[in-house]
């Protein structure tokens, strides 16, 4: 089933939790990583899993390939490293792994979601930043964070406790 | 959605090992590691001073950058589907004197005693620590650390304090002084709490400002009044409270040897603004669970040293976080509690890479 990972900027505090613990599970090397501005705004850099994915459109080598959640997976060993994907992906996703000899990139935890679990940065994530799930189950998320992130900050002045539901 | 998954590693507990492991201080970096170790089949017991499990995530930093259900949820998954076992309120002590974060203290556990009793011993207590200025009235009533002024207003929020714990803040004029993430918080929690007037004091510009351009300029939009290239020279008291604060313009001095320029007075530019609080964000340092000789070595600002296994110099005894990296951020404390934790890990089933 299609599943999304969306990671909303607006919500994001560039605490670098996402990008330490993707690094801690492939061996060094994060697959999300969270760039600054020359204004100083974090953004967190993955794959974006596209819908019409450029680079699946592009690989001359037919190595791209979409799996039953939708992650855009790049298989190794028909990789030719000819960096094509990297030239077209609007995001600069792909990297080169020098040990494999292919291209790598973000593939939604595919060891994980085998086993059933969300990708780790969205388990991990503080701000509640990164949404895995199906489409409209993400949207409906990021709404509703968005909802609250708003209220608390108009009346961060009133203590909640007491008030409704305590978050 | 849920709260922070820490034990992502794993769906269920696997079979324990028999090994217990002590965690000292529930930040990310103790979290994280704990989610580790229980991943791997170790018990493991966690002990903060705190009234609650979270550090800085749900003591420090406010609740519109990171919502306090997604600390508070991840926690309780950790105690009731992975047994972590809490002690909160709990201090770890070995002769170290009152530090800020005291507040909530009911038991005290001596840090030796940990050491006999379990496995291996993780300190991961973070930096509390926090400078103020060396300036004259830096004593006054008046005067905070950025850190017990947020760490007070979140205590309230998280309902462990009430506001009479919390200095008045509605109408007041207050001074923050620093340009980093904590001191940008006070400037906003200030706001927000209803002050009269926020001002922010850098002694370098907006272009260094360490929480970046972006976040000054949005204080500004919100009335705070940014001033830059100004440094604190003494705080002006009255009947023992802050009444104002004098500062002094700055310029860059000429490159030293190493090709550095500093922010130095400009002499006779002081000028006076009338203030009720003076808030310092200019720094924090770690606080190891001791202050007397443990045989655990610290560097010279007061970091523990780790070996490449993230173990002090004494054998057993781990440290993640802050407290060995220094004030840093969630995600590197995550990062370092994790590959600590693994270490733990190798170290108590003696595997070697
Ligand atoms: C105001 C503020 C805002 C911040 N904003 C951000 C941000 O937006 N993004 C970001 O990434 N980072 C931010 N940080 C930094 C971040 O909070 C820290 O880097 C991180 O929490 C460090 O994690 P830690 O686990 O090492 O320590 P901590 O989170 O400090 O946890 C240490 C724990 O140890 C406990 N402890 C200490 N001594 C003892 C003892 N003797 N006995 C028992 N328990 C003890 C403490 O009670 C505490 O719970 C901010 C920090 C502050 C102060
Ligand atoms: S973990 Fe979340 S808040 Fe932190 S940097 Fe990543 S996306 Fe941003
Ligand atoms: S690598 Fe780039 S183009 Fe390909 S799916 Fe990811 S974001 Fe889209």
């Amino acid at each position: 089933m299609r599943k999304v990972l969306h990671v909303d900027y607006s919500l994001c505090i560039g605490c670098e939790t996402c990008e330490g613990v993707c690094e801690f599970l492939h061996h060094g090397k994060p697959n999300i990583r969270v760039y600054y501005t020359v204004t100083g705004i974090p953004i967190p850099i993955n794959c974006r899993h596209c819908e019409k994915a450029p680079c699946m459109e592009v690989c001359p080598a037919g190595a791209i390939s979409r799996d039953h959640d939708g992650a855009i997976i790049i298989n190794p060993n028909k990789c030719i490293g000819c960096m094509m994907c990297l030239a077209v992906c609007p995001f600069g996703v792909p990297t080169f792994d020098v040990k494999l000899k292919a291209m790598t990139k973000c593939d939604m935890c595919a060891d994980r979601r085998e086993l059933g679990m969300p990708p780790a940065c969205s388990e991990m994530c503080p701000a509640e930043a990164i949404f895995f799930g199906k489409p409209e189950e993400a949207e409906e998320e990021i709404r509703r964070r968005t909802a609250e992130k708003i209220a608390r900050e108009r009346i961060s002045s009133i203590p909640l406790e007491g008030v409704g539901r305590q978050l | 959605m849920g709260g922070m998954n820490f034990a992502f590693l794993c769906r269920e507990k696997p079979k324990p090992t028999g090994k217990k492991v002590a965690i000292i201080g529930a930040g990310p970096a103790g979290l994280a590691a704990a989610g580790y170790l229980v991943c791997h089949g170790h018990e493991v017991h966690v002990y903060d001073k705190l009234p609650e499990p979270g550090g800085l995530m749900l003591f420090g930093i406010p609740e519109f950058r990171i919502p306090i259900y997604r600390v508070r949820d991840g926690c309780k998954n950790l105690e009731n589907a992975f047994e972590v076992k809490f002690f909160p309120r709990t201090k770890v002590c070995f002769g170290n004197p009152n530090e800020d974060g005291d507040d909530f203290v009911e038991k005290r556990v001596e840090f030796e005693e940990l050491v006999k009793n379990y496995d291996a011993v993780l300190i991961a207590t973070g930096a509390w620590n926090a400078y103020l200025p060396n300036i004259p009235g830096s004593d006054l009533e008046g005067v905070f650390s950025a850190l017990e002024y947020l760490f007070r207003i979140k205590s309230v929020k998280l309902g462990h304090m009430d506001w009479s714990e919390v200095p008045p803040i509605e109408g007041k004029k207050i001074l923050v002084i620093g340009a980093g993430h904590t001191a940008v918080d006070a400037a906003i929690e200030s706001v927000n709490l209803g002050a009269e007037k926020v001002y922010l004091s850098y002694r370098r510009t907006i272009r260094e400002a360490p929480a970046g351009a972006y976040e000054i300029h949005l204080l500004q939009q919100r009335g705070v009044k940014w001033l830059e290239r100004t440094m604190p020279v003494r705080i002006i008291g009255e009947n023992g409270k802050v009444r104002a604060v004098e500062l002094v313009k700055t310029k860059m001095s000429e490159p030293d040897e190493t090709g550095r320029r500093r922010p130095i007075p400009i002499e006779g530019s002081n000028f006076q603004i009338d203030v009720d609080y003076v808030i310092c964000a200019v720094g924090q340092m770690p606080t190891p669970p001791f202050a007397k000789e443990t045989g655990i070595a610290l560097d010279r600002k007061g970091r523990i040293v780790v070996d490449s296994r993230h173990m002090t110099s004494r054998e057993g005894v781990f440290a993640a976080g802050d407290v060995v990296l220094g004030p840093s951020k969630v995600g590197k404390a995550v990062k370092d509690g994790l590959y600590t934790a693994e270490s733990i890990h190798y170290w108590l089933m003696e595997v070697r890479e």
